[in-house]
């Protein structure tokens, strides 16, 4: 399990961090989401024990991650810039990270050339992008990690490489327990794999649930009025409203029965509720935070 | 491999040895070619000989002279790779992610450092040692003590080159701020004390060297030093060719000690980049200063190095040509101190803070700027620290060398203890007239008074440098223009008096000859005359014209300075100069033999040394002729002229110019 508490970074006076908390459960995939600049990738380093918190509590499996090298020793990380030294070859760096991590698996790697495809050779500078973000996974996934910590992972990769890693990912997490964090902004893709969403801005998480209780407690409702009634209610707390002719779409922070029974007060003409992807969630909460597309007439 | 040690780790040591092996191998190639070099040497030269005390000089002169500047350069290049990941966001993430604590990288990354820096010196003294042993001049202490100072002195750098690399975020200012705090001591001594010789009278020579031990290359180079134990012997004892040489005997390495303290402070060092470390924020990467505590250091000691040479140069360019006397003016220094030190102190700003916008809010720092520019000033105006006025006691005083009058002297406490109180009291003369001095300075550098009108009314100036090097180590330098009247020479306590007291004393006259002094030896010179003849002196010769110098300056015809009128006019037209040896050693304690000379002016009231030179059948009574007889129109005289006038200038003694 990842537990991080009121979590605080501050660099040079600004708050990138300003009391984030997140929990993620053991053997979970959990979608870290956010606008740029929400201190995603901040939290991410504090969770690879890059930097030291200035309050707040960075915790795996119940042990704090600062300077906590058996607990680094299950973590693998890929950063959304993945690092190599400038004149190695795969298998360097593969030498490299065995050095480091324990439990590094050398039957993987072996198993996993033929899935990458990629000379060991190769100097990697010399590879794309997409084949640069392989190695890593290659490498990460052969230090045979409890915890995996993904930032933007997939970016680069083509479709069919993109559905290969996260079969590998989902496969560790469904035979070793694995638990894995990932930070994308790619919510249809997070959308599958996902089963926990934390949604951060300014800093903060402001919303945590696992994707089910999200898609139970965030409902979609399209409703016609009758025709004395232009608006909405204001009594009934709506995250987002929006009309189309008589057509109103009412997104609602409850379940689909509640939203349902406090509108039939109203004896609406239709009640109708349609599902409610991660993308319009992520869009109607932060909306609540002055992030909704804004309609621009230039 | 799989470290099982959080402290060190095995694959990052071989990683950084394999990544950066064109930089230790590179440095050991161009080690390697010293001792191949000798190898070429020997198979070229079957005659060469290497002696074991040849060979431990070699390896001394190699520990003293070239191992601290070698090292200084090398560690800063090993830590510029070793911890080049510090200065990258990428790659201090993917280092700081991994399994090993911030102690394991530091150790582990110090231990490459230090192989790196190791092994172009055991390739090097590998093949040296393999050098002696074929030629059988290998001598296992001089090795042990090189091996020991190539060892520390390594050590010392790359722990300093490592604390430099941790106290900044960017790899272009790791080396800049490991060179200023190696030589910061003797950036400010020598910009302060330029300041200072601007400011106050007297006040001479660029650098101190109070604080030495803060540059430790400077002062490693000056105390470590070579003892070698030297004998006269007669070399190639065959009855035709057979001569007397200076033979080393015994070599040592002295001063290691302060390679041992300097290990010392780079274990401190380590210690303290240890902590560094700990409180370091892998988010500094690329910051100029990686600790924020330091940031207002490195504000001022910017601003120093920007208000001090700035200030001056400014100085220089726009106030130079309208100030009234020799003298810095406290206000326009101020000014421009002020100026070059706000540019310095924003320019650091700008630095830290990786923009240009950095002058709001912050006038309070800029205001302290100015008004430290105008203390440092006002405090030199006023000598606040008595620098101009310190004289040092003549008991404090271990050596004095001191040229005045055309001469140069080296007096030795315990050999001319008499002398050197002369000069302590003249300095002090010379300090109570501080502001005559500057008066007369200034009237001169108005141009009050011409020097044709000086001259008329009998003043005259003279320089007077003087170099203290007092018990405890210390150096103290000054430097006059000494005004001279002949009515203050006549006045008891004046420094004119003193000065013509202590020149034309008899004691300074046997300095001169190196009268009595074992240390000096006399081996020939020569003797020439405008009118053709031209003979080299042997030692005879020479011992015979000194002893006839000697009695003229008994008989008061020879050695006494005349202040006012220097004029070689009535000198026989005769170039003679005296040659001795002495043994002196260099700022490494090598010895070598050093040559002094005397020029002796012959006039005709020397009739000791004419004798003995027509005696030695050197000059024939045809040469005696002076100069303003042989060349009136030089001299401003017509021939009949020259002989009236020659009856007045007869009265007028002897000088002497030495150049050692």
């Amino acid at each position: 399990m990842i537990e991080v508490k009121d979590l605080v970074k501050r660099f040079d006076g600004f708050a990138a961090l300003d009391g984030a908390t997140i929990s993620v459960p053991a053997g979970s995939v959990y979608g870290l989401v956010g606008p740029n600049g929400a201190g995603k990738s901040t939290l991410i380093r504090h969770l690879t024990g890059i930097y030291r918190q200035d309050t707040g509590t960075v915790r795996m499996g119940g042990e704090d991650v600062w300077e906590n090298t058996a607990l680094k020793a299950r973590v693998a990380a890929i950063p959304d810039d993945w690092y190599y030294f400038l004149q190695s070859t795969v298998r360097d760096m593969m030498r490299f990270y065995r050095g480091f991590y324990p439990r590094f698996s050398m039957e993987r790697y072996e198993a996993l050339k033929d899935v990458f495809r990629i000379e060991e050779k190769r100097m990697i500078r010399r590879l794309s992008k997409g084949m640069q973000k392989q190695v890593a996974f290659w490498l990460a996934l052969c230090c045979m990690p409890d915890y995996l910590i993904l930032d933007e992972p997939v970016d680069g990769l083509d479709p069919v490489m993109r559905r290969q890693v996260w079969s590998l990912v989902l496969g560790d997490v469904a035979q070793r327990g694995t638990t894995v964090l990932v930070s994308s902004h790619n919510l249809r893709e997070l959308e599958d794999v996902c089963d926990h969403v934390g949604i951060m801005d300014h800093g903060k998480v402001l919303l945590e649930r696992s994707l089910a209780q999200l898609q139970d407690t965030t409902v979609k409702l399209q409703v016609v009025f009758r025709e004395d009634r232009e608006v909405p209610p204001p009594e009934i707390p709506v995250l987002h409203a929006s009309r189309i002719g008589r057509v109103h779409t009412l997104i609602m922070r409850m379940s689909a029965q509640e939203a349902e029974a406090r509108l039939a007060a109203y004896d609406p003409l239709l009640v109708d509720a349609v599902p409610l992807t991660l993308e319009e969630i992520f869009i109607y909460e932060l909306g609540g935070v002055d992030y909704a597309v804004k309609d621009i007439v230039l | 491999m799989q470290s099982r040690t959080s402290f060190f780790n095995g694959t990052l040591l071989r990683k950084n040895l394999t990544r950066f092996w064109p930089l230790w191998g590179m440095a050991s190639f161009v080690g390697a070619l010293f001792p191949l070099a000798l190898v070429m040497e020997l198979l070229r030269n079957r005659h060469f000989e290497l002696t074991q005390i040849d060979l431990a000089g070699a390896y001394y002169s190699v520990a003293s002279d070239v191992v601290p500047v070698l090292s200084l350069i090398y560690a800063v290049l090993c830590a510029m790779a070793v911890w080049n990941y510090l200065y990258g966001a990428r790659s201090v993430s993917m280092m700081h992610a991994m399994p090993i604590r911030r102690e394991g990288l530091l150790a582990t990354g110090f231990l490459s450092g230090m192989a790196m820096m190791l092994i172009p010196y055991g390739v090097t003294g590998g093949l040296c040692v393999l050098v002696s042993l074929v030629t059988g001049a290998f001598s296992l202490k001089a090795l042990l003590v090189t091996v020991l100072v190539v060892l520390g002195e390594s050590f010392f750098y790359f722990a300093t080159a490592t604390f430099a690399a941790f106290l900044t975020g960017n790899l272009f200012a790791m080396p800049a701020i490991y060179l200023v705090l190696h030589f910061l001591e003797v950036i400010l001594d020598s910009l302060f004390s330029v300041l200072a010789q601007g400011f106050l009278t007297g006040v001479a020579g660029s650098y101190s060297g109070a604080l030495e031990w803060l540059s430790p290359t400077v002062y490693l180079e000056n105390t470590v030093w070579i003892d070698r134990v030297v004998e006269e012997r007669l070399v190639n004892q065959d009855p035709y060719s057979s001569y007397y040489d200076y033979v080393t005997t015994e070599i040592h390495l002295r001063g290691l000690w302060i390679v041992g303290v300097y290990v010392l402070v780079g274990v401190a060092l380590l210690g303290l980049t240890y902590l560094l470390y700990r409180r370091r924020r892998s988010e500094s990467a690329g910051d100029v200063v990686a600790a924020p505590w330091l940031r207002p250091v490195f504000r001022v000691v910017v601003t120093l190095l920007a208000a001090l040479p700035g200030g001056m140069a400014l100085y220089e360019i726009f106030w130079r040509s309208f100030q009234y006397s020799p003298y810095y003016q406290a206000l326009p220094m101020a000014v421009c101190m002020c100026v070059a030190g706000l540019i310095g102190w924003y320019a650091a700003a700008m630095l830290l803070a990786k923009s240009l916008r950095v002058f709001r809010g912050s006038w309070k720092g800029a205001v302290a700027v100015m008004v430290c520019c105008a203390a440092v000033c006002a405090a030199m105006h006023t000598d606040v620290l008595g620098v101009a006025a310190r004289v040092p006691n003549a008991e404090d005083v271990a050596r004095i060398e001191l040229r005045v009058a055309g001469n140069s002297y080296t007096l030795d406490a315990g050999k001319e203890d008499a002398l050197i109180a002369q000069v302590v009291e003249l300095h002090r003369a010379v300090v109570q007239d501080l502001d005559y001095l500057r008066e007369k300075e200034t009237e001169r550098y108005n141009q009050a008074i011409l020097q044709e009108d000086a001259e008329r009314l009998g003043e005259t100036t003279t320089w007077l440098w003087l170099k203290y090097t007092l018990a405890n180590g210390q150096h103290l330098m000054r430097s006059y223009e000494l005004f001279l009247t002949r009515e203050r020479m006549a006045q008891a306590g004046t420094y004119d008096y003193l000065l013509d007291a202590l020149v034309n004393g008899e004691a300074m006259k046997a300095v001169r000859l190196h009268d009595g002094d074992p240390d000096y030896t006399l081996t020939g010179g020569y003797v020439s005359t405008d009118l053709g003849g031209s003979y080299d002196l042997g030692s005879r010769e020479a011992e015979a014209i000194a002893a006839a110098v000697r009695r003229d300056a008994a008989n008061g015809t020879w050695g006494t300075y005349e202040w006012f009128d220097s004029s070689d006019a009535h000198d026989y037209a005769i170039n003679m100069e005296l040659t001795f040896e002495y043994q002196e050693q260099d700022s490494s304690g090598t010895s070598y033999t050093s040559t002094d000379w005397i020029t002796i002016r012959v006039r005709p009231e020397m009739t000791e040394t004419v004798d003995c030179l027509l005696r030695l059948g050197l000059v024939t009574k045809a040469d005696l002729v002076t100069r303003a007889e042989l060349y009136p129109e030089d001299y401003g005289y017509d021939a009949v002229q020259g002989e009236g006038d020659g009856a007045v200038l007869a009265d007028e003694n002897t000088s002497v110019a030495v150049v050692g």
